[in-house]
């Protein structure tokens, strides 16, 4: 054999040995695999079994892949008695206003602080930063809030989480991304800074509106301690708050009700988490989305 | 020269012009950011900062509508309650311990998930484990009670019983040695996940010239975990127990969503003994609990001091 083929068979060894080496799926890739299947599988299988057991008629304790006797009883129950049915609403309505009321506030005070010859900017920012480390804590707090009448009201979580700083700042550093050259056009053909706000601005913030807007919804459709804390009122709690009272302190008239416990409580446990499961693919792409358009800046 | 509207105008050395409008003529053109900021100032002083006046009455005693200067009695009588002394140690206890859990969990997760090469499948394990950050702790509280629960349908019990582990149900969050460890492996159901976004974040940023040096000199995938990857997010690691750190004492809704008066014991937290102590009494004084929470702001901040001294060490810088 001459060099040359040796050189050849050579190289073609050395090609599968790569090959070999990129593509081989070793025990460890194996052992990973399923170590992963399994944690996903410890995540997902108390839901699952949450979900099947909402639509099955009788309670029983094993697991089950599909309802034995299905029925949507439990959600029917939940939708037509006043008792679960308004606390539901209250949460819709509290989330909704809630979210519009934060993004309002934190577009406005992220795009003045952006303004870097504004006098008093770094005061204006100071005035926010300081709240990010100091409180007043739960008592002064309550104190407050039953001063200008909102205990025992479910509009405490629109105004307890309607400024939010971090998200704030968050929303600043997305409107630093926003070229200059545009805002500077716009000025030049005499748009006002409201005009600006509004017509440039809000719209190129679609993404970030989204992410933020989805961080402040599931704050508070989630809050259960203010209203622990704030609310004693049935007709003003919101619907976390009732889960909590209905199956830690079995706080349920079942009787009155023509479904099984069990059916009624995973029923309620999948109405709480429901807005929050539709709106997850998109919140985890938006979330993805808005962190990044945050961090790029011109 | 300057007349109404005309723009004073400073020349610099290299022939550029610079506004130099006046202070005055400044504020006036910023008048609609200021109005826009406006709503935001009346919110945060309603909501942050009128509170913070009410810290005054950790000096004062306050009963219904009687309110009176006691000056420091108020934390004489809470160094000499023993229920506060047992939360104080119980949130340190279960915050910190809950804190190393997550982050050894999520750590372990991050670097699992990176060596996995199929990206699909990594997409799809992330989707999952992320999603019962998005739950609420009462829904995760609601579900857990219902699978732990002894009667004939919980879920835990009644398998282990047909499994033979177990003869007669046992109630588990009733009982004053399992409530913790069940505490703690609850919080990391729902939070390991979510702690991994960080880590794969900084893993992502590895210098993959990195792993073809380690591949040539022929380490084995674990070699490369323990003398790339690992030494990769040590940094991370530590910004994230130090972050953590300065607010440890903060914990409420975890524990009580969970607690009930049989395990106070081992359960009870700073802040829902000022929950108990303030909402759960027939006439509260309103005084005592802000000193209980004054307290442990004080304390808070002064974690938060040493973990920044900590932080100006490890990293060069601290966390604010």
């Amino acid at each position: 054999m001459d060099n040359a083929n040796l050189m050849r068979l050579g190289r073609k060894a050395e090609e599968q040995e790569y090959t070999k080496r990129r593509f081989k799926f070793s025990a460890f890739d194996f052992t990973n695999y399923i170590v992963f299947i399994i944690i996903a599988l410890i995540v997902i299988l108390p839901m699952w079994k949450v979900i099947v057991d909402s639509m099955n008629s009788v309670g029983v304790y094993q697991f089950r892949f599909w309802p034995e006797n299905f029925t949507l009883d439990g959600y029917r129950t939940i939708f037509t008695t006043r008792k679960l049915f308004r606390p539901f609403m209250n949460s819709v309505v509290t989330t909704v206003a809630g979210t519009f009321l934060g993004l309002a506030l934190s577009t406005l005070g992220g795009y003045v602080l952006n303004q870097y010859d504004m006098p008093g900017r770094s005061a204006m920012s100071m005035f926010l930063m300081i709240t990010m480390v100091f409180t007043g804590g739960m008592i002064p707090e309550y104190l407050v809030m039953k001063q200008l009448g909102l205990v025992d009201s479910m509009w405490i979580l629109v105004v307890k989480h309607g400024i939010n700083v971090y998200n704030l700042v968050l929303m600043k550093n997305f409107f630093e991304g926003i070229p200059v050259s545009l805002i500077e056009a716009a000025k030049i053909d005499g748009c006002s800074a409201m005009g600006i706000f509004f017509r440039i601005v809000l719209p190129l913030s679609k993404a970030a509106l989204a992410s933020i807007g989805l961080m402040y919804a599931v704050t508070i459709w989630n809050d259960y301690s203010t209203v622990q804390i704030y609310i004693t009122n049935p007709d003003q709690v919101n619907f976390q708050y009732m889960l909590r009272v209905m199956i830690m302190d079995g706080d349920t008239p079942t009787t009155a009700y023509k479904v099984s416990q069990d059916t009624l409580y995973y029923a309620s446990i999948i109405c709480a988490i429901l807005p929050f499961m539709v709106a997850y693919p998109f919140l985890q792409k938006y979330f993805v989305k808005g962190v990044n358009a945050g961090a790029v800046k011109e | 020269m300057s007349i109404f509207g005309k723009k004073p105008v400073e020349t610099l050395s290299n022939g550029s012009q610079v506004n130099q409008k006046s202070l005055k003529m400044r504020i006036w053109n910023n008048r609609g950011f200021y109005l826009m900021f406006l709503p935001v100032a009346i919110f945060v002083l309603l909501v942050y900062y009128w509170p913070m006046l009410g810290i005054r009455y950790a000096f004062y005693s306050y009963k219904l509508k009687n309110i009176h200067w006691v000056g420091m009695g108020n934390f004489v009588k809470l160094f000499s309650e023993p229920d506060f002394w047992q939360s104080f140690t119980n949130t340190l206890e279960l915050s910190i311990i809950k804190l190393l859990l997550n982050t050894f969990a999520a750590v372990l997760i991050s670097v699992f998930l990176n060596e996995m090469k199929n990206m699909f499948m990594k997409k799809t394990i992330q989707t999952i484990i992320y999603l019962p950050h998005f739950m609420s702790y009462a829904v995760v509280a609601a579900i857990f009670t219902l699978f732990l629960s002894p009667s004939s349908t919980g879920f835990v019990n009644e398998t282990m019983k047909e499994w033979g582990f177990l003869s007669s149900s046992i109630d588990f969050l009733h009982s004053k040695s399992l409530w913790r460890p069940i505490f703690y492996l609850i919080n990391m159901w729902k939070e390991t996940g979510w702690g991994t976004v960080i880590f794969l974040a900084t893993l992502s940023g590895i210098n993959p010239e990195l792993y073809e040096a380690a591949d040539i000199d022929g380490a084995t995938r674990l070699q490369k975990i323990m003398h790339v990857t690992l030494p990769a997010l040590s940094n991370t690691i530590i910004v994230v127990l130090i972050l953590n750190m300065a607010k440890v004492l903060n914990m409420f809704e975890p524990v009580f969503v969970l607690y009930n008066s049989r395990v106070y014991d081992v359960s009870d937290v700073i802040s829902t003994y000022v929950y108990r102590k303030t909402f759960l009494t027939a006439i509260p004084d309103y005084g005592y609990s802000t000193a209980v929470g004054l307290f442990k702001s004080v304390v808070g901040c002064i974690l938060m001091l040493i973990c920044n001294q900590a932080s100006k060490k490890v990293r060069g810088r601290g966390i604010m």
